[in-house]
């Protein structure tokens, strides 16, 4: 696009998306659907069809494609920062010591989680697609909680300060532990070209690089300490953004997922004494690249492609909202509350939201590569889709949870499961 | 009374502490500094929000709430002007200073810095005036008249942590 228009477009898409989020703020809703939303309605596939002045009377608006916002450089970059910080925040919360703390519980309604809608995430993208990849892919985009919109339903809601938290974050931490070496093996997979040596290359690769990651994690503390030893704000986001940026970078380059190095630059952060400070500095950082992020992924989906996949995700909502339920509710269980507490973490799991739309930029990358086009824009539009309408009914039903508990939970206890 | 701890992750910190009659008082710690405090009427039922404060907000009221807070300000030193030139402080007497353990004959006070001691706080105890062969014990608040350079050289002989 032009240069002397990247900046109004710039404008129009913060301006938009804050706009989105006044929207969806208004009406109690998450933002996440409404950012993609209001991507696809700026972007070639809605805007750039409709022809404006000829609706307008009029040839003074540009009209069509030359009014549309294109997936610029910048936004294309701007997203890949937004999954950055989002990973990155990822590990800053990952805490291997707490982690090590609850391991029991945790680890056991974790692995409930990670059997049940994985597993059935596979059956499902391998009946639909018939390969093992986009199955692994699909599977991904079904297991996977949404951190994001669901810690933030727990504190607006006033659950946070209830016994159901505990499961639900603590399964929520487990997912996202499963997810940084998930997107690796993913990441890998999908650019290995399809050839089964291409790939365990690529794995290899990866796999070598998160181990020196790790290693540089677990002895370099204290030069992720002193990195970070200064006493002027600017400094600290400077070069924790500096930092960040440069090894998630680097993996990109290497052919390593991006996502993944920002996680464990983020747990390299986690045991400096500088958590709380980064916390509190780089949010904003992160929810305007996150938001940037969701713009660029409503921006490339072509709405039309829903029509195609429709089935497919009604299917996939229809199958994975029972067994997200279903796993919640024995994680409820496993942490020995109530039905009608389990009853709340089975409706608080619901929620799909940005890491599925990580792994639908994955498969996107992919086009062509490791994944025939076709199937790799069917899993995207899928994934899309998906979100939009998990994340909806992930927090509506999180807002109604009352009127169904009062039905559920004597109907729970009748049934001798307490 | 009970304090459960927890962890949020990507939240923060959860505080329960049982009140009487079974009522507990919920405070959750965000990593952004924010504390929200709830009241659960008893330990398995909903958490009612009673507020929320800021970090800055609710350290201030932790201290109220600790009794702590009116407390006289703490300044380097409590200087007095008498008259022109002449002033009173109040030094207290550090475990490492060279004048501790001494008698204020022996130490050569008034000789060697010019100040006077014109009384000592010890405990609830209030000696005034000390005599020469008063001992200055740690944990003495000692009150001086001087003028300001003689107040400074005696308060470089009572040592290191010589402020009150």
């Amino acid at each position: 696009m032009a240069t002397e228009t990247a900046l109004v477009d710039v404008g129009v898409l913060f301006g938009a998306v804050a706009l989105a989020g006044l929207v969806a703020n208004r009406i109690d809703q998450s933002v996440i659907p409404f950012y993609i939303l209001v991507g696809m309605g700026l972007g070639p596939h809605v805007l750039g069809r409709l022809d404006f002045p000829a609706l307008l009377g009029t040839d003074a608006v540009p009209h069509g494609s030359s009014l549309a916002l294109a997936e610029t450089d910048f936004v294309a970059l701007g997203a890949e920062l937004g999954i950055v910080f989002l990973l990155l925040f990822l590990g800053l919360e990952f805490n291997v010591d707490r982690l090590l703390a609850a391991r029991d519980r945790i680890g056991r309604a974790g692995v409930v989680d990670l059997v049940v809608n994985f597993g059935v995430g596979l059956v499902v993208g391998y009946a639909l697609f018939r390969a093992f990849l986009p199955a692994f892919l699909v599977a991904g985009v079904v297991y996977i909680s949404s951190s994001a919109i669901i810690t933030k339903s727990l504190i607006d809601l006033g659950w946070i300060a209830n016994d159901e938290a505990n499961p639900m974050l603590g399964t929520l931490v487990f997912e996202d532990l499963v997810i940084a070496v998930y997107l690796s093996i993913a990441a890998a997979l999908v650019l290995g070209g399809g050839s089964v040596g291409e790939a365990a290359r690529s794995i290899g690769l990866a796999m070598a690089f998160l181990l020196g990651l790790s290693l540089l994690v677990y002895f370099g503390t204290a030069l992720f300490q002193r990195s970070l030893d200064t006493d002027s704000n600017e400094f600290v986001v400077l070069r924790a953004v500096g930092i960040t940026a440069l090894i998630a970078g680097g993996a990109l380059a290497l052919g390593v997922s991006e996502a993944v190095a920002a996680f464990f630059v983020g747990m390299a952060f986690s045991s400096t004494d500088h958590v709380h400070e980064l916390e509190r500095l780089l949010e904003p950082v992160r929810d305007t690249f996150a938001a940037v992020f969701f713009f660029w992924i409503g921006l490339v989906t072509d709405p039309t492609l829903f029509a195609g996949v429709a089935s497919l995700v009604a299917i996939a909502a229809l199958v994975t909202t029972p067994t997200k339920l279903a796993s919640g509710y024995l994680g409820g269980r496993i942490y020995d509350l109530d039905a009608r507490r389990s009853t709340r973490v089975a409706l608080g799991m619901v929620t799909r939201g940005e890491f599925s739309l990580i792994i639908a930029s994955i498969a996107l990358t992919g086009a062509g590569e490791g994944l025939p086009e076709d199937v790799a824009n069917t899993i995207y539009a899928f994934a899309v889709g998906y979100v939009l309408v998990m994340s909806i009914l992930g927090t509506s039903l999180m807002q109604y949870s009352s009127p169904i508990e009062s039905r559920v939970v004597p109907w729970l206890e009748s049934d001798g499961t307490v | 009374m009970t304090v459960y701890e927890s962890d949020l992750p990507g939240v923060g910190k959860k505080y329960e502490i049982e009140l009487e009659d079974g009522e507990r008082l919920v405070v959750v710690t965000h990593n952004t500094g924010k504390r929200e405090v709830f009241l659960k009427p008893e330990a398995d039922a909903d958490s009612d929000k009673l507020f929320e404060l800021s970090d800055r907000l609710a350290r201030t009221v932790g201290t109220i709430l600790e009794g702590a807070y009116f407390q006289p300000v703490e300044t380097e030193r409590v200087e007095t002007l008498l008259t022109e030139g002449t002033y009173i402080e109040w030094y207290s007497v550090a475990s490492d200073g060279e004048l501790a353990g001494q008698t204020i004959g022996d130490a050569r006070i008034r000789e060697e810095t010019g100040v006077s001691i014109i009384a000592i706080q010890r405990d609830d105890e209030v000696i005034t005036p000390p005599t020469p062969e008063t001992r200055i014990e740690v944990g003495d608040t000692l009150v001086v008249v001087g003028s300001r350079e003689d107040c400074k050289e005696f308060e470089k002989r009572l040592g290191s942590s010589d402020e009150q």
